[in-house]
């Protein structure tokens, strides 16, 4: 991960006691996208959730009503005070 | 110009074959295994420290609402306080594996542009920079305020204000650490004077221009103040344990795992 992000490898290949090489040119991403992508998702929904829902994601199956009931906002209350979130 | 490495044939079909699997996967798992240890040891760390706090700002906040003559359902207090505090750890663990993966990605580029050759020590090194610019700066204009401070009416305005200057605060520091990488010659306490000038001027700035929490104080303000310093205790705790947990994984496990490619 900390080298640049295109490398030329010379590939020796030693076969039936005959020694040759060949180029092999090898396009490759040192920090995996995939894995940036998956992290970034988790941060973003753990931010909300811990940070800053008011409702939104229950009201996904819940309606309305999770505006008010707040389950989730509730569930994660002292840990968004004591993380410096704002609050009610 | 292309680095160029002598490799055998087998050494190259398994680094490209398990490229996911020896690479991506381990990044991963180190990143999310750390943020949920440091989650976990945060939420119980609260439940000692943070919640007496917690627990005395509602108090005071439902005498009040008592002595105003509201409708005040004692029951549905407990009951939610009993929800609330069940969430604690596992509000922790969520916390935790959500900072641990930004963690994860600018301990991964930056990897290289981090002190020493030790990547525990790179790892602490790099959580301290970010409980800085993440919690303490933040702090500094919307301190952590326990239940009672905070209208419910202005929620939005003051999450707004909090993420624009939580933002400022990230966006700063990383444009600092690629100009002073980038775009700067000299030695290593100059490019650092320069970077801390820089973050400490538009920091500054940002600070005199963003308006201040709209909200009135209606609590004692010593309840306050041991509330934000008992907030910063232990979430700079959970920065140095998720910095060393994640170190410690990645020395053992070495997600960046180049070098058994020998370079001549």
């Amino acid at each position: 991960m900390d080298k640049p992000t295109n490398y030329l490898y010379i590939l020796d290949i030693l076969k039936n006691e005959m020694s040759y090489s060949r180029q092999l040119l090898i396009k490759r991403s040192d920090i995996s996208k995939v894995a940036i992508g998956i992290l970034v998702a988790i941060m973003l929904f753990g931010f909300f959730v811990v940070g800053f829902d008011q409702g939104q994601l229950f009201s996904l199956v819940e309606g309305k009503q999770a505006f008010d009931s707040k389950w989730l906002h509730e569930f994660t209350h002292d840990m968004r005070h004591a993380a410096g979130f704002p609050c009610h | 110009m292309p680095l160029v490495f002598h490799v055998t044939e087998n050494e190259l079909d398994n680094e490209v074959d398990n490229e996911l699997s020896m690479r991506t996967l381990p990044f991963l798992v180190i990143t999310i295994i750390s943020g949920a240890i440091a989650g976990t040891i945060l939420g119980i760390i609260n439940l000692g420290i943070v919640e007496p706090y917690i627990d005395k700002a509602i108090e005071l906040e439902t005498q009040k609402d008592i002595q105003a003559g509201q409708n005040v359902n004692l029951d549905e207090i407990v009951g939610y306080r009993i929800w609330q505090k069940g969430g604690e750890i596992v509000g922790g663990i969520i916390y935790g594996i959500s900072l641990s993966s930004l963690f994860g990605i600018v301990f991964a580029y930056s990897r290289n542009s981090l002190p020493t050759s030790n990547d525990k020590v790179k790892a602490i090194f790099l959580a301290s920079i970010m409980c800085f610019v993440l919690f303490i700066v933040p702090a500094l204009k919307y301190p952590a305020n326990p239940p009672a401070v905070g209208a419910p009416e202005t929620i939005y305005y003051r999450q707004g204000l909090f993420v624009g200057f939580l933002v400022i605060s990230g966006a700063t520091a990383l444009a600092a650490a690629a100009i002073i990488l980038k775009k700067i010659d000299g030695t290593t306490s100059k490019k650092i004077s320069i970077a801390c000038a820089i973050y400490g001027a538009v920091m500054l700035v940002s600070y005199l221009v963003m308006p201040p929490n709209p909200d009135k104080i209606s609590i004692p303000i010593d309840l306050i103040i041991t509330f934000r310093f008992a907030s910063a205790l232990t979430i700079s705790m959970f920065w140095g344990i998720l910095g060393l947990t994640f170190g410690t994984l990645w020395s053992k496990f070495k997600p960046h795992k180049f070098e058994k490619i020998t370079a001549f």
